[in-house]
């Protein structure tokens, strides 16, 4: 076992390990936080595979900012734990059972049994580059000639989302009270202010 | 392979043209509706119908005398795609004609319906012309998302939202299936291209390879079954059915069928056929588990929209049949079927549009007792549409079910098409008693149909269409025919 | 050129359609203007295509126009066979219903007393006949036209149908929904036969096209098929028996005969078109065309001559006994018929053809001539209350006159030329059973004279017998309906004289009929033929021309000189005619064996079967295990999503088992 056969299955365990953290564990910000944790190792793994590229990418988008907006998210609302874990535990015995019976099959399917699916083209030994290589360039490249079409279809559906997000949450409600600042600054004295004469009185 | 330079020649991009014109038009709706005051919105209903006449006219124009490939061959036109992309682009104009009134009642009358529309059209089209795995796959994300934002596009009805949110979660999960399925495939031959995938299954796998594949091919499948809404994987189809508003039901109920069906055909038929042994059987047992929960559930729904939901999973049962032939002849079958289909939902839910007005939804079936003394005429496309579904000549759901049941018996599994058969007389049963609802019962009220002339025209000329094309169905049959010469 | 046959039998169509649906928006003038107009465009056109075919001989076309569908390598077409056979039937179809249409002008114009007050049946009754009749020339047009037999089937069904409804267009008279009911189930038993026929001949030819079909028929009469086990049977003459099934059901020959008098129930136009003139003679037309196949088979032929000639004879007889006009008309049908029937059993195709034509005029006439006494007697069809019409219809009693000889076989009338040519083919045929049917068919000539005399003597002549209200009405009816009448006649006199040249011993027919070597009675008949006029001397020493003569005789000595000779008859050989007045009591027979058995049966099946196997075990059974089966499903959709999640991890592993644990 090399160095980096070691380090494989430790990232490997945590990845396991913290994924089942997420839907373990009884408060929602720790979820969060090992979720942070699988995606760290993810890209930990990626960066042995010489995918740097994609591995800065996970952390940066990711870690740095998906996941601290959802952290906000979760934090801001009050989720009633109790209420959502109600029947995990009579559930549960039927999740394990069937989660090993889906375990079974993937060892059998891919696991030491079949040594064969390991044989084929793209599940060889990861190819080795050299110090000269850059993964980014090759993305680039790669992402606007040959994928082009799959790029601007991504691009879409960003968009789609966006649409959808606004058109589902952007309301005007009547009767909300909002500043509006021009009109703030258009206003004049007479607006405010009104100067009226009366004779003086006097306090009998 | 890398193209080092690349130009508009080398990617073919006149061959995409109806999607990327749909696209833009898409986008360029989405910008006039912002700057259009609200009683002006029809002109986004009209540039929205505009731009599906033109990019049917610019489809129709290419010609598929031959297979043309573009985009470095992530994107095919074939006549595959150019019949199905026809009827998606014929079918979702109807919808749009018919959601016009509809949401105008409703006071949700907004460009978003359109944008999002027209950008489900594009995926549906993406996918059909998709030549690999990964061109499919965001052809389908694309259309999921926007159909996700449709149904919860009243987002004030509780229940339309639960219902989006139900489609959401169980989408990301079939999604996330197929992505699983995908990259096994994608593992275990090298490629994401179709006939590259297609090659590598053909020439030699050994037995764990083998294993290997029909282990990816399972997750594809229950996407597929997902996307279909085959048993079990229709949960969702009843409740989104339900909940959406009626005219995004009908367009999830028509035109992604076909989508749908070119999903099978390029995933399962043209990069998995080598793998047909296998998924023949889980094919016909979703399509027996889909044909007796569709049909006999039916039995028990009182309300219209989910008794049409589970017909739609019986649909579903039938057209599978014509796939498990495995024959030119049955994916031709299949597809006419399919085509047909999606005519009749495209009209069933219609009349359920019809009926609406503001603050009432037709979807009891209660609400069409005695229709024909309301308005006969509708009752009478609304029988035709019945019928049609039911399987009775001369209707085109006639035509269809013998195309797929003939199918299956030219491949000399017979049981399967008494099966068919039986589950069919089963069928009629539900779709009888609307007709009888709307004949012989009294009507609870008697307020006049009240809708716009275009409406009336399109639904009758949908109604008529399914009568007509059921008295000569060779044309329709011909063209399906032809895709699979 | 197919624009124009197809033209043919599409304008009636659309006049039958715009009087139907849009009746009430065009009135009665619009109704009979659009159908009359429709009807005129097809008679026109049958006599441009008749004028190509017998002046430029025109090839005859075969052309089919539509592609229904194909099943099973089987196709399914439109097309039309227009040669000389089809071109005589096309005229004479349009032609007759061309009169009809007018005549009903007059006939229809008073409708509305046939309907109760309040009925709603009786709105637009007229337009609706209108639409009825010329639906029927469609349908007509179609069968005769047809190339095949699918197209032959439908029309057949469709002429059928309008029958249907038109002998029960009075529905308030329970008589007529009787009648019209038993014409359709009765024409369900020779339909069923047809189909089976049909059936055979897909079986065995793999075709449906007339053209394949007769290109197979030498192959397929060294076939033999076993129906049951041990018999093995000619597949042409099984083919050749189920057609003619068909064909006694819609020519009403002995036993399918019993519907025919029945529908005299309709009004008097339909039963000068449909039930005398063209449906009737549909299953003559379809043997003469299946000519080819009928070549094949002498069994086949043996049972056609017999049947016929039953007819003949057997059905005149009861003419003689019935009171009622149309009736007597009716079983006059019925006899003639017969005729043509063993003319087909003779192989003279041509003959039998022939007849038919000379027929639908003079029989068309003496309905048209019947119902113009019926209008001028206020619906009355009783003969014992006429008489002495003579001076009052002089049109009607002229043209009553042609007919009436014409159906005698009056040499020099057309029906003479058609009916002896029939009796000597007989006489020289060698078909199985020819000795029977010469004697028969002699007979019938003799029992025809005399009962068409009775009727003209009874109606015409002799004391006036009506209520004193009918007589001081009676007066010729208006223009439409005597013009037809007369526009009958003429051809009832001449047709015959001037064709039969032509139709029977020329070329006419040319390869439209197929007679085999072995069955020349016709071209033996055609050796001693020295034209019309010869053929007319012979005849009046012929036994035909004096049975007919001593029938006329008899008529008119027994009603006209002895009335009370009628009686005297009548009380001697009361047993005769009971047993004829009676109908030889066919119709209790069908009514007991058929009509009760069916019931017992059903009643049988109903309770038992019905009620109890399948009411109560299938259905309700099945339902209320579909029910259950339903409510236990909608329980699954529960609406929690971790449920649906967990169906689809479900049905995951399902397909986990079924892909690789196989």
């Amino acid at each position: 076992m090399t160095i980096t056969d070691f380090l494989f299955f430790v990232f490997a365990g945590m990845v396991i390990m913290s994924a089942l953290g997420v839907v373990t564990s009884k408060n929602p910000v720790h979820s969060i936080m090992f979720l942070v944790l699988t995606f760290f190792c993810s890209a930990a793994i990626w960066l042995m595979l010489e995918a740097e590229f994609l591995a800065i990418i996970l952390v940066l988008v990711y870690v740095g900012a998906v996941m601290v907006l959802f952290l906000f998210v979760v934090m801001m609302l009050d989720i009633n734990i109790v209420k959502m874990r109600q029947g995990f535990v009579s559930y549960l015995p039927v999740g394990i059972a069937f989660a090993v019976v889906i375990l079974a099959i993937m060892v059998w399917v891919v696991g030491p049994a079949s040594p064969d699916v390991s044989n084929t083209a793209a599940l060889h030994q990861a190819v080795t580059h050299g110090a000269d290589y850059s993964n980014t360039k090759m993305l680039g490249k790669i992402i606007y000639t040959d994928y082009v079409l799959a790029f601007e279809i991504a691009a879409v559906i960003l968009l789609v989302a966006i649409i959808a997000a606004i058109s589902l949450t952007l309301r005007r409600r009547p009767g909300t009270k909002h500043q509006i600042p021009g009109e703030q600054i258009k206003v004049k004295r007479d607006d405010r202010l009104k100067i009226i004469s009366m004779e003086a009185e006097v306090k009998k | 392979m890398t193209a080092e330079i690349i130009t508009m020649g080398s990617l073919n991009i006149v061959t995409a043209m109806p999607e990327i014109f749909l696209l833009i038009m898409a986008c360029l709706v989405l910008l006039v509706d912002l700057y259009l005051p609200a009683e002006k919105r029809q002109l986004t209903y009209l540039l929205a119908q505009l731009s599906l006449i033109i990019t049917l006219v610019l489809m129709l124009m290419n010609p598929v005398t031959h297979t043309t490939l573009a985009f470095n061959e992530f994107y095919i036109h074939d006549p595959l795609s150019q019949v199905l992309k026809s009827f998606i682009l014929i079918i979702s104009f109807g919808v749009f004609v018919y959601s016009r009134d509809y949401l105008a009642q409703r006071n949700i009358f907004k460009g978003e319906f359109y944008v999002l529309g027209l950008f489900a059209i594009a995926g549906m089209m993406l996918m059909v012309s998709a030549n690999n795995m990964l061109m499919l796959y965001l052809g389908l994300e694309l259309l999921s998302l926007c159909l996700y934002a449709l149904v919860a596009y009243n987002r004030d009805n509780a229940k339309a939202s639960e219902a989006a949110m139900k489609y959401f979660i169980l989408g990301a999960i079939a999604s996330g299936m197929l992505l699983y399925g995908m990259s096994i495939i994608y593992g275990l031959t090298g490629s994401l291209k179709f006939t590259d995938i297609a090659t590598a299954v053909a020439t030699g796998t050994n037995s764990a390879q083998h294993i290997g594949l029909v282990f990816g091919l399972v997750f594809i499948v229950v996407a597929i079954g997902f996307k279909l809404g085959a048993v079990p994987f229709h949960m969702w189809i009843p409740d989104v059915y339900h909940g959406a508003p009626t005219v995004v039901t009908v367009f999830i109920g028509s035109a992604p069928k076909l989508a749908g069906f070119a999903m099978f055909m390029r995933l399962l038929v043209e990069g998995l056929g080598g793998l047909q042994a296998d998924w023949q059987q889980m094919v016909i047992v979703l399509s027996v588990l889909s044909m007796a929960v569709g049909n006999i559930v039916a039995i028990a729904q009182a309300n219209l929209k989910r008794m049409l939901a589970y017909s739609t999973i019986s649909h579903i049962g039938f057209l599978l049949l014509g796939i498990i032939a495995t024959t030119p002849d049955g994916y031709a079958a299949a597809m006419f079927y399919t085509i047909s289909y999606a005519l009749m939902a495209l009209g069933g839910f219609g009349m359920i549009i019809l009926m609406a007005r503001k603050g009432f939804e037709a979807e009891n079936i209660a609400d069409f007792a005695g229709l024909n003394q309301r308005s006969p005429w509708f009752a009478f496309i609304m029988s035709i549409l019945m019928l049609s579904m039911a399987g009775v000549p001369p209707t085109l759901g006639f035509w269809a079910k013998v195309a797929v049941i003939s199918a299956v018996i030219d491949v000399n599994m017979v049981w399967l098409a008494i099966l068919a058969v039986i589950f069919s007389i089963v069928g009629v049963f539900y779709y009888i008693r609307i007709i009888k609802v709307m004949y012989f019962d009294e009507a609870t009220e008697n307020t006049p149909i009240e809708c716009g002339r275009d409406m009336q025209l399109t639904l009758s000329t949908n109604g008529l269409a399914i009568l007509a094309l059921g008295l000569y169905p060779a044309a329709l049959m011909a063209l399906c025919v032809s895709v699979f010469k | 050129m197919e624009n124009l046959y197809l033209a043919i039998p599409l304008a009636p169509l659309v006049g039958s359609v715009i009087a139907g649906f849009f009746g009430a928006q065009i009135g009665r003038r619009g109704a009979h203007t659009v159908t009359i107009l429709g009807v005129a465009v097809s008679f026109v056109l049958s006599l441009v295509v008749l004028y190509q075919h017998l002046y430029q001989h025109a090839p005859a076309v075969n052309a089919t126009l539509y592609n229904w569908m194909i099943v099973g390598g089987i196709q399914f077409q439109v097309g039309f066979l227009i040669d000389n056979l089809t071109v005589m039937m096309m005229t004479v179809v349009s032609f007759v219903s061309l009169m009809v249409h007018i005549y009903t002008i007059g006939y229809m114009s008073d409708d509305l007393e046939n309907w109760p007050k309040d009925s709603l049946a009786g709105v637009n009754s007229y337009q609706r006949f209108f639409s009825y009749i010329a639906l029927f020339t469609f349908s007509m047009l179609m069968l005769v036209m047809s190339n095949n037999f699918m197209q032959l089937f439908f029309g057949w069904e469709a002429v059928g149908l309008v029958s249907y409804l038109l002998i029960g267009f009075w529905a308030v008279r329970p008589s007529a929904v009787y009648a019209n009911l038993k014409a359709f189930i009765v024409n369900r038993v020779g339909d069923f036969g047809f189909m089976l026929g049909i059936a055979a001949v897909v079986m065995y030819a793999g075709s449906l096209n007339y053209a394949d079909v007769f290109a197979k028929a030498h192959l397929m009469s060294t076939e033999t098929m076993s129906l049951f086990p041990g018999h093995n049977w000619n597949v042409v003459s099984v083919i050749c028996v189920l057609l003619f099934v068909g064909a006694m059901g819609k020519s009403a020959q002995i036993p399918l005969h019993v519907w025919l008098p029945d529908s005299m129930e309709g009004p008097t136009p339909i039963s000068a078109l449909i039930h005398a003139a063209t449906m009737v003679t549909a299953g003559i037309f379809m043997v003469a065309r299946m000519s080819p196949l009928y070549e094949l088979s002498e069994s086949a032929l043996s049972l056609v001559m017999v049947t016929g000639a039953l007819t003949a004879l057997l059905m005149g007889l009861v003419g003689i006994v019935q009171n009622d006009i149309k009736r007597v008309i009716a079983y006059s049908t019925l006899s003639q018929l017969g005729y043509m029937t063993v003319a087909l059993g003779a192989s003279a195709y041509s003959a039998a053809v022939f007849h038919l034509m000379t027929h639908a005029f003079f029989k068309a006439l003496l309905f048209l001539a019947a119902g113009s006494v019926i209008i001028a007697m206020h619906h009355e069809q009783d003969m014992r209350k006429m008489g002495g019409l003579k001076k009052y219809l002089p049109i009607t009693y002229w043209t009553s006159l042609i007919g009436s000889l014409a159906l005698i076989g009056f040499p020099g009338f057309s029906g003479f030329f058609s009916k002896d040519t029939i009796i000597d083919v007989v006489h020289h045929s060698t078909t199985g059973g020819h000795g029977f049917a010469y004697l028969c068919v002699l007979s019938a000539v003799f029992i025809t004279a005399f009962y068409t005399f009775r009727l003209f003597f009874l109606v015409f002549h002799g004391e006036p017998r009506m209520d004193a209200h009918t007589k001081a009405h009676l007066h010729e009816p208006p223009w439409v309906v005597w013009l037809p009448l007369i526009m009958l006649a003429i051809p009832s006199v001449f047709i015959g004289g001037f064709t039969i040249g032509d139709v029977l011993f020329g070329n006419y027919f040319g390869s439209a009929i197929y007679i085999s070597p072995h069955h020349e009675a016709l071209a033996e008949l055609g050796k001693h033929f020295h034209g019309a006029w010869a053929f007319m001397q012979e005849g009046f020493v012929g036994p035909a021309f004096y049975l007919a003569m001593f029938g006329v005789f008899s008529a008119w000595f027994i009603y006209m000189k002895r009335p009370e000779i009628a009686g005297v008859i009548k009380q001697k050989f009361a047993l005769i005619d009971t047993l004829l007045v009676k109908k030889y009591y066919v119709d209790e027979l069908y009514a007991w064996l058929f009509g009760g058995g069916s019931r017992l049966l059903g009643k049988g099946l109903w309770t038992f079967g019905d009620v109890r196997f399948i009411d109560g075990l299938l259905v309700n059974g099945s339902a209320q295990l579909v029910a259950w089966f339903a409510l236990v499903t909608r329980r699954l959709q529960t609406g929690f999503l971790y449920h649906y999640a967990f169906a689809m991890i479900i049905g995951l592993l399902m397909l986990f088992g079924l892909g690789l644990f196989r």
